[in-house]
């Protein structure tokens, strides 16, 4: 298709201010008559509240109100799924995120000097401080219905009879880290109340709609009466997908009598009470014949989710849809368990769940490889399933599937093709270096059992210009260019005279979340499914004010022409200005689904996926244990790319994200308190530790996406972690199944390495 | 204290700055870059009650050399340090150390003597100071006392220097063409990051690589900077090749006592510093080799 914006590198419509710093984020606002809102967290990671006394707190001179869970208007919960975490705790605190009372005062010293000043007597109870643990009968009990918060499960064909038969078969148990979204914004926002009681959230979030909802439920208070901002974003990945501040926000704002209150977390606050990936325990026992044909998969997952679900249930099912890879496996049987503790809280994070789930089979299909003596990219295609074809957890794969042509691009990409050159340049003696290869997938859009649709609005401006909105926020990603570049597309005019409006509950409409990799493809269908309709609308116009058929009126760039004459969009505007007449037009969309439900599974499987593959150079310090990642090759399928200068950005932070979890990054939690405070031992890949990163696309259109696009915003940072946990095997013969893999862990599993050569030589 | 209820006064020069030190009656702190003093005043460790700021009291940033000694003014930062070509030259090894603090932001806000002052066990130019023989001129305003660096610190953040003094004064003793240096740092990753362990050494070597006189100085592996003294007197065992630096690098663990915390064990710890003094060395000896 020759197209003018979509497919071509367009440069972030954002771009400018943000990077000039002129972009004024809504924790960077400050107002004359503002208060400051602080939260008081709990102290025990596990205990019964037996009082709160916030007399000496409210007479402190410069507080203007202290709240406890006694002045919540409506229902003292919140959460996405199962709101089962408190707003303000009553009678129990389950993690030292748990916030117990709220103050706004004068000033942010006086507010902190007025949490220190607010006695809550605790009666500690006993600490869940481990998944499996809280899954034993002699546990305390963390909710009523107990600790485990979700089970699912998805069996197909026979797996005992599969591991009889099975020429090779390797077991292996990976533990995942901590993670934490690490964004420069941490969560933060301002509240205030009018006169009229119309209350206005401006908080950074990923679904203003549902944040809306939140709150209102919250403050029993009807939602048509509340307005939330939620773009633009410092930066979220499923951060901000959750409640932080909005409930907390609108609470105060009840009481500070119009003034705007706000509320910034400090970096340690944010480590605290943040929401978390999910650590997991994954035992995972994968076989094959000695063809390579892989014959059975069995894996049990156990995710720790922390004090409250958020969305952990729906991160366990997509790591078990997950768990079997891009490949088509006959017999499985997987098991995944959401379980609760004391260790903070857990929830959406980029890749959900897959991360945790692709280091098993990825680490296995190269165990399988080498055992066998097979290339890891020819084992791997042979085993991936095509479009058309069943994929493990048993559906039939009707979407685009690109992973044959990933792994094709791999094979031929110069870092695989030169990697024994490559391995035999390293830099020092004590070196070594490794390459390895690995490919992922990841589910676009919600899944079965909950609705998932796109919306847009183009108004046409005075000045002929146009306004698209679109609820999917700006979270970073860049998806307001994308859907610049397809309004100007298909309205045939400039990415100039289009304005874009986000995140916005007054302004733009319901479309759903930022999550799920889906704001590209499903924002962009909504945006391409209302442009026809603003332009029949201009030929429309210009038709009747001309006094011609439509058929005789030409759209061309920026204007409209009919019989020499030019008709400016202005012109247009004004025209139905004068008549009254709406110069706004909709698009909806509803994602395709599948028809069924895998029984079991929490709501497997997806209509659509996205599929990459990773080449990584690294080179292993054998001194040290230091693992420094050299080069990585990204090759995704997200279908037509909108905008490559985007899939870059993407494809080069994911890369980024995944080496940071792979080496670098936990947070660490020992009997329910955190030991990382901050970034001064929260470690994040720097520009040091961004190696040379390829992109190179392989195009698979997906019918049902606008011009023929698929989401890719999770699946970038997925396969390279398996892929360098590989590259250090390939390396130095050391496996590491525990994450990050740190200088320390690489540096003992080479000790172990050598105590075993020598006793083996014995 | 709180943070808005503490006071800053600015002083012109070095002597308001003394006089204002001499002061009794009131809790005062200098602060220089600040890159220290700001952490620990937002983690409620460091609330003086006033802050005497230095940082552009620029006649004590200076680089000089007056016979075989270096002077360094307190006030140079990491910057200073890293683009002085005196130094580059005749103390290769603070130059390597300053190279390592932090990142560009930290070198060019930190100074030498904020880094000295703070007085951590994983101060990085605290061992190259070590190595290079660092003696401190402390000034009060009636007095003046000139220390080796290995008195001033005590133990973590404790040193000898009295309220009213401060550090007017390094000074260090010029590297022969013979003698050479290198500093090596592990952290948890490349820049931006606290070591784990890290060494400086400095050798006085003949033209056969027998090493007549080496130093060798740990930081991060004990309550202050620990010299290797039984690796610095195996140096001179015989000419520098790779057994010899291989044996001496097994003996690093038995030097130091660290301990463990979240950013290693002390296991793994020992295990570093002789792997760094063994890539110290190796390294050293290719530095060496290429002049
Ligand atoms: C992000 C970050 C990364 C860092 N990375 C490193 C690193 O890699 N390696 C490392 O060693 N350090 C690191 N630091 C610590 C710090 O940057 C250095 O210690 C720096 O040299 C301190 O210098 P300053 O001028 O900022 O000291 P300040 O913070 O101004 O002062 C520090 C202390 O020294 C005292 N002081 C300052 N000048 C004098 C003087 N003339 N006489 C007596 N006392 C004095 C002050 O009173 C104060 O107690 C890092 C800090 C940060 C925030």
């Amino acid at each position: 298709m020759n197209t003018k914006w979509v497919g071509k590198r367009v440069k972030r419509i954002d771009g400018p201010e943000k990077v000039t710093g002129e972009l004024k984020y809504m924790t960077d606002y400050h107002f004359d008559n503002m208060v400051w809102g602080k939260v008081l967290r709990s102290e025990y990671p596990h205990a019964k509240i037996n009082s709160i006394d916030i007399e000496a707190a409210k007479n402190l001179p410069g507080v203007i109100c202290v709240l406890t869970h006694k002045d919540i208007p409506g229902f003292n919960g919140f959460g996405i799924v199962v709101p089962d975490q408190p707003v303000l705790c009553s009678d129990v605190v389950r993690c030292t995120g748990d916030a117990v009372a709220l103050v706004a005062a004068e000033t942010l010293e006086i507010a902190e000097q007025a949490l220190s000043l607010i006695k809550v007597d605790y009666e500690p109870l006993e600490v869940v401080a481990d998944a499996e643990y809280a899954l034993r009968d002699s546990a305390p009990k963390l909710h009523p219905d107990g600790n485990l918060h979700s089970h699912v499960k998805i069996n197909n064909g026979n797996i005992e009879k599969a591991f009889e038969e099975a020429d090779i078969i390797v077991e292996n148990t990976f533990y995942s880290p901590r993670q934490m979204h690490a964004f420069i914004e941490t969560e933060g926002g301002w509240g205030v109340m009018d006169d009229e009681g119309f209350l206005t959230i401006r908080c950074p979030g990923q679904y203003a709609y549902r944040d809306r909802m939140q709150i209102a439920r919250s403050l029993a208070y009807n939602p048509e009466r509340i307005r939330v901002i939620s773009s633009p974003i410092g930066g979220a990945f499923g951060g901000k997908d959750e409640i932080t501040v909005q409930i907390y926000l609108s609470l105060l704002a009840l009481h500070t009598k119009g003034r705007p209150v706000k509320i910034h977390l400090s970096r340690e606050e944010s480590v605290i009470a943040g929401i978390k990936r999910h650590p997991f325990k994954v035992q995972m026992k994968t076989a094959a014949k000695k063809d390579g044909t892989l014959l059975a998969n069995q894996v049990k997952a156990i995710g720790d989710t922390g004090a409250y679900a958020s969305l952990g249930g729906a991160v366990i099912a997509l790591a078990i849809e997950h768990s079997c890879g891009p490949y088509k496996i006959p017999n499985v049987d997987l098991e995944g368990f959401c379980v609760y503790t004391n260790n903070g809280i857990a929830g959406a994070f980029r890749g959900f769940g897959v991360n945790q789930v692709c280091m098993g089979i990825e680490t296995h299909m190269d165990m399988i490889a080498e055992k066998l003596g097979m290339d890891p990219i020819e084992l791997r295609k042979k085993n991936v399933y095509h479009q058309g074809e069943v994929s493990s957890v048993g559906h039939i794969v009707k979407s685009s599937v690109g992973t044959y042509k990933t792994l094709e691009t791999a094979e031929n990409c110069e870092l695989w093709k030169n990697r024994e050159k490559y391995k035999s340049e390293v830099s020092e003696p004590w070196k070594k270096r490794g390459v390895s290869v690995a490919t992922s997938f990841h589910g676009i859009g919600m899944g079965i059992g909950l609705p998932d649709y796109g919306a847009a609005s183009i108004e046409l401006l005075p000045d002929g210009t146009f306004l698209v909105g679109v609820g999917c926020e700006e979270i970073g990603g860049g998806n307001s260019t994308a859907y610049a570049q397809i309004a100007a597309e298909m309205l045939n005019c400039d990415i100039s005279n289009i304005k874009i409006v986000q995140g916005d509950t007054q302004k733009t409409l319901d479309g759903g979340t930022v999550t799920a990799s889906r704001s590209t493809y499903t924002g962009g269908r909504a945006v391409a499914a209302a442009a026809p309709r603003m332009t029949e609308l201009l030929i429309q116009t210009a038709a009747e004010m001309l006094n011609l058929d439509s058929s005789q009126i030409d759209l061309k760039p920026n204007h409209i022409s009919a019989h020499g004459e030019i008709i400016p969009y202005k012109s247009i505007y004004k025209y139905l200005y004068n008549h009254h007449r709406a110069t706004r037009v909709e698009g909806h969309f509803y994602l395709p689904k599948e028809k069924e439900e895998i029984k079991g599974s929490g709501g497997a499987p997806h209509h659509l996926y996205g599929y990459l593959t990773h080449v990584v150079m690294v080179e292993v310090d054998t001194l040290t244990g230091e693992t420094e990642v050299l080069r990585v090759v990204s090759i995704p399928d997200a279908g037509k790319v909108i905008n490559p200068q985007g899939l870059e950005g993407q494809t080069e932070g994911g890369a980024v994200m995944g080496i940071g979890y792979t080496l670098y990054e936990d947070v660490l939690i020992e009997n329910g308190y955190h030991k990382t405070r901050n970034f001064t031992d929260y470690i994040i890949p720097t520009i040091r530790e961004t190696p040379l990163i390829e992109t190179f696309p392989v195009e698979e259109p997906e019918q049902s996406g606008p011009f023929g696009a698929k989401g890719i915003g999770e699946v970038v940072m997925i396969p390279i972690i398996a892929a360098i946990m590989s590259a250090i095997y390939d390396a130095t013969g050391a496996r590491i199944r525990h994450l990050p893999a740190t200088p320390e862990r690489v540096f003992n599993a080479l000790k172990d390495l050598k105590k075993q050569k020598v006793q083996s030589s014995r | 204290m709180l943070v808005s209820e503490i006071d800053m006064i600015t002083p012109s020069s070095l002597s308001e700055c003394l006089m204002q030190l001499s002061k009794e009656g009131r809790i005062h702190r200098l602060i220089a870059g600040g890159t220290d003093a700001a952490v620990r005043m937002k983690e409620g460790k460091w609330r003086p009650e006033i802050w005497i700021n230095i940082k552009n009291l620029n006649e004590l940033r200076y680089i000089q050399e007056s016979e075989d000694c270096i002077y360094i003014g307190p006030l140079t930062t990491h910057k200073d340090i890293i683009y002085s070509p005196l130094l580059q030259r005749k103390a290769d090894v603070l130059v390597d150390a300053a190279r390592e603090v932090g990142a560009t932001q930290m070198q060019n806000m930190g100074t030498i003597g904020g880094n000295i002052g703070t007085a951590s066990p994983a101060g990085d130019t605290l061992p190259a100071l070590y190595v290079l023989g660092a003696r401190l001129e402390l000034t009060s305003l009636s007095t003046k006392r000139i220390i080796p660096i290995e008195e001033f610190i005590l133990g973590p953040g404790r040193t000898v220097l009295k309220e009213n003094e401060m550090i007017t004064k390094i000074l260090i003793k010029s590297q022969k063409p013979n003698e050479i240096g290198i500093f090596q740092k592990l952290g948890p990753r490349k820049a931006q990051s606290i070591s784990i362990v890290n060494v400086a050494i400095s050798l006085t070597l003949d033209q056969d690589l027998k090493c007549r006189e080496g130093k060798i100085a740990f930081g991060s592996v004990a309550p202050t900077i620990i010299r290797a003294r039984k690796c610095e007197s195996m140096l001179s065992l015989g000419t520098i090749n790779d057994e010899l630096i291989r044996n001496i690098a097994k003996i690093a663990w038995k030097e130091v006592m660290p301990i463990s915390d979240g950013r290693a064990t002390a296991t793994y710890r020992r295990d570093m510093a002789s792997a760094l003094l063994e890539r110290g060395l190796y390294r050293l000896i290719r530095r060496w080799d290429n002049q």
